[in-house]
């Protein structure tokens, strides 16, 4: 009787054991998919449905199941095939390049851009300030003009 | 003041120019190509796939060499793997050395597989595919067939098991053993 007792035990754990070998996982398919290359077709997971690729969701997959986090599947994946299995570059070393020259090629337009502007509106404040436009007229014209127009009135 | 700073930024905006320019033909002109028959095949060195250490090509100089491109994914490779086993068994007595070179693949998955088609010759991994673009390798199966001194006899860009390849495979394999 103990021993028909212990033997269904055993076997629910071990039907159970699969099922709740991860009850909350900690990434998902879905989510690894747009962050993992297929590295025969140059596309990330989501893009592909090589064989390369197939087995490398099997693999991601497998260990979402056995809930291992996102960072740990992705170092996995990286021993095995090397960084450029990554869609996106690390955040150390000449990796680093990718991320900052971006931000500093925006930074140094937006700083041409601003200098642009500035020296333009300076180049305009002294006609701005003076009143209305010159006529283009040296001294002397003008102030024939004026005698003349000075007549008429 | 004002023409420096556009002569400046002129000059910026075509070294930039001339920049991507060189990027782009540095990059045209260092794609891989498949080594041609009779240049020396390139060199290389890869970890063992069973973990065991790392293999030289130029270890195997003066012997003749067939080195075969797989993956455990590749369908047409289960079937090439019996005749690749059978070939090795036959010709090794004769010096003939067989690398398997195992592309974009995860090392389990191809250790089960060698496992399950009983290979016993060498078996590298190139899990980042280095090795496999120096060969020009755009499809698994493929098979180099190198001679004594290291150079290309014959490219099979498809399975040996194939009617096409398979008497050049031979004949390769006959004239780089010679």
């Amino acid at each position: 009787m103990i021993v028909r007792f212990l033997a269904v035990v055993a076997a629910a754990l071990a039907l159970a054991g699969p099922a709740a070998a991860c009850a909350h996982p900690r990434t998902s398919l879905a989510y690894l998919e747009g962050q993992v290359m297929c590295p025969t077709c140059h596309t990330t997971l989501d893009q592909s449905d090589s064989q390369a690729a197939q087995q490398i969701k099997a693999f991601i997959s497998q260990k979402v199941d056995a809930c291992w986090p996102a960072n740990r599947i992705e170092s996995a994946l990286v021993a095995n095939y090397g960084q450029g299995i990554l869609a996106a570059p690390s955040h150390k070393g000449f990796d680093l390049l990718a991320w900052w020259l971006p931000v500093a090629g925006v930074l140094g337009g937006a700083l041409v851009l601003a200098v642009g502007v500035w020296r333009w509106s300076r180049r305009r404040e002294p006609e701005d300030g003076d009143g209305p436009p010159g006529s283009g007229l040296d001294e002397e014209t003008e102030r024939r003009l004026d005698d003349v127009l000075a007549r008429f009135e | 003041m004002t023409g420096r700073l556009k002569l400046a930024a002129q000059l910026l905006a075509l070294a930039g120019v001339a920049g991507l320019l060189a990027l782009l033909v540095w990059k045209l002109s260092h794609q891989e190509h498949a080594p041609p028959v009779g240049s020396v095949a390139p060199p290389f060195t890869l970890r063992r796939l069973d973990g065991t250490g790392k293999v030289s090509l130029a270890a195997y100089r003066g012997r003749p060499v067939v080195l075969n491109f797989w993956a455990s994914w590749c369908t047409p490779c289960k079937s090439e793997a019996a005749v690749l086993e059978r070939d090795w068994t036959r010709y090794r007595g004769r010096g003939v050395e067989f690398l398997g070179v195992d592309y974009h693949d995860l090392a389990a998955d191809a250790r089960r597989f060698v496992s399950a088609h009983a290979l016993t010759f060498t078996m590298l991994q190139d899990g980042s595919g280095r090795v496999t673009s120096i060969y020009g390798i755009s499809q698994v199966p493929e098979t180099y067939v190198l001679n004594r001194q290291g150079r290309v006899v014959a490219h099979l860009a498809g399975p040996i098991t194939d009617p096409s390849f398979a008497g050049k495979f031979r004949s390769a394999l006959a004239k780089a053993a010679a």
